[in-house]
């Protein structure tokens, strides 16, 4: 039996991960907020231990948890970030 | 090429017919996994298979679409080559596969040389001459789909329909191309009203009918379905957030215009209940697009912790006729005769009696005192909109009174402030922690996130609000139904 499919059949190629650094020290991590009760109390946590291993760390946020990160966002951290954190929160 | 016993042809995951003949004629012998994605032993077959290197001649045959035939092998890790085989599952019968994972040694001339059920370690490292390792050892598998899911008449159209996952868990309609094609009514099939988040399928004109058609929808409702499916697709709609979010949120249709009447949309008794083809069958298939085109599927992308009923469908008409006030979407800015859907975001409706206010000052403290305790009894103020369902009843109240729905709003935002000391209970705001202990605080923003629209039948002194998604960032939206194609 013949049906219309409801659902896009394309097959999306994977995006793959970027390769892993095999140290943190002089990298720079983007610390994104989300903007979640409590986000950033993680984010403070996470930052002093990047610090003890020599990472440098920048913070940006979210413009609302609720909608995907803008373009913007997105560019900044890839511009001035080897790595990203993101608090998820609650 | 030799003739191959039992040849097949089954669609690769990346859209390929490809065929055991054509197979073997690349290496033999061949080992044909079988497996299905309800079975937790063909997911530690598949992962403990990951390993084996592009040389070893293993091809996998999934008891699904091909969809989930690639979601299959990318949770898995698993890299050889996946086909999907969609009910009636021919091929996994003439092999007679009963259980899941069962792994087939073929040899050039397609027979089976060797049969492996379950998963055995041991086995399979004898099957590829490699070391596998690993724990469990050994683990029963599944009952195969091929075996239990086709009856002695055959394989049921409906059954075949929830096996695809072209379902919200009920019965639905199968979307023939006939069906589809009625439903289209000459549309453009390939027309694109643009991709559905969260996974971003093309809503395409001939998706979205096949939507209509699998929940249920004469072709006459399909303009009300592509007017919904376009404005769930407004940015400030925010569709994604609605989809995946841990809240029990869902899309709300509001008809207005003589649509209502042309197709049967229930506004009077029961509005917001069963028992109407239209209502129904519009709601659910705005849930079909979101889920099955959109990917919004519970449990998987769609996290809500716990959902509710109406996220199966929601829509009703408003009962303009009951109302004094300016129906919905004149308020919202189109014609009377306009035909339109107003979509809202919300959780699941509370029902609010009352049949003993005899002012418009007490019933309006009624309503919007019920609507404190939403979201959560401390989280004051809510920024997001509460749509209220006024019954006939309590909108003859107001209008005996001459209260407009500015007048009505002013009253029910004004009705519930409190100190914010009283608040300071369980979960609360920022906003309220760090406020004076006399701080007024309202229940919401502003009196324009509360929204009023009529339904319901003559008796009675029910009406009903929708609770609000708070921080979801979403507006309503409000789209004209285009009945020309």
């Amino acid at each position: 039996m013949e049906y219309v499919s409801p659902i896009d059949e394309r097959v999306r190629e994977p995006v793959a991960f970027a390769p892993r650094p095999a140290a943190l020290a002089g990298k720079r991590v983007a610390l994104l907020d989300i903007t979640k009760a409590r986000g950033a109390e993680f984010l403070d946590r996470v930052e002093r231990r990047l610090h003890e291993h020599g990472a440098e760390t920048f913070r940006i946020a979210k413009e609302t948890f609720s909608k995907p990160a803008s373009p913007d966002v997105i560019e900044e951290i890839a511009l001035r970030g080897d790595l990203t954190v993101e608090g998820l929160a609650d | 090429m030799v003739a191959v016993e039992r040849d097949f042809t089954l669609p690769s995951v990346d859209g390929a017919p490809v065929s055991l003949s054509a197979l073997l004629a690349q290496g033999c012998p061949l080992v044909l996994l079988f497996v299905h994605a309800d079975c937790p032993t063909s997911l530690l077959a598949l992962r403990r298979l990951a390993s084996l290197g592009e040389g070893a001649a293993l091809v996998c045959v999934a008891e699904e679409s091909p969809e989930v035939a690639a979601r299959l092998a990318r949770r898995t890790g698993f890299s050889r080559p996946v086909l999907a085989e969609a009910a009636p599952y021919a091929v996994s019968r003439r092999f007679e596969v009963a259980t899941v994972p069962t792994a087939l040694l073929v040899d050039r001339d397609g027979a089976v040389v060797e049969t492996v059920v379950g998963w055995d370690t041991t086995a399979y490292e004898r099957l590829f001459g490699v070391e596998l390792g690993g724990e469990p050892r050994q683990k029963p598998g599944c009952v195969a789909r091929g075996l239990h899911e086709e009856g002695p008449g055959g394989l049921d159209e409906l059954e075949d329909m929830l096996d695809r996952g072209w379902s919200d868990g009920l019965p639905v309609v199968p979307p023939t191309p006939e069906r589809v094609e009625a439903t289209l009514g000459g549309r453009d099939p390939g027309h694109s009203l643009g991709p559905v988040p969260p996974a971003h399928g093309e809503a395409t004109l001939e998706r979205v009918a096949a939507c209509a058609v699998l929940a249920g929808c004469r072709p006459a409702y399909f303009p009300v379905v592509v007017a919904a499916v376009e404005a769930a697709l407004e940015p400030v709609f925010n569709a994604h957030g609605i989809a995946v979010t841990t809240q029990p949120a869902g899309p709300i249709l509001v008809v207005n215009g003589p649509a209502r009447e042309q197709l049967g949309l229930n506004s009077g008794m029961g509005a917001l209940g069963p028992g109407f083809r239209a209502n129904a069958t519009i709601g659910r298939a705005l849930r079909l697009v979101l889920t099955l085109t959109g990917g919004a599927r519970p449990g998987a992308l769609d996290r809500a912790t716990l959902g509710h009923p109406g996220k199966l469908a929601c829509c009703f008409a408003e009962n303009e006729e009951a109302s004094f006030w300016p129906p919905l979407h004149v308020e919202r800015g189109f014609a009377a005769d306009a035909s339109t859907v107003t979509l809202v975001a919300g959780d699941a409706p509370l029902s609010i009696s009352d049949h003993r206010s005899r002012t418009p000052e007490e019933l309006a403290a009624t309503l919007a005192w019920a609507a404190a305790g939403q979201w959560s009894p401390f989280w004051w103020p809510m920024d997001d909109t509460s749509l209220f369902v006024i019954c006939p009843e309590h909108a003859a109240l107001f209008a005996e009174a001459g209260w407009d729905k500015e007048r009505l709003r002013a009253a029910m935002f004004e009705a519930v402030v409190r100190p914010a000391a009283e608040l300071r209970r369980g979960e609360t705001p920022p906003l309220v922690q760090a406020a004076a202990d006399e701080l007024p605080v309202h229940k919401w923003t502003s009196a324009e996130k509360i929204q009023l629209v009529v339904a319901g039948g003559e008796a009675g002194r029910f009406s009903a609000v929708f609770g609000p998604c708070d921080g979801m960032k979403t507006e309503p939206v409000t789209k004209e139904i285009q009945w020309s194609t």
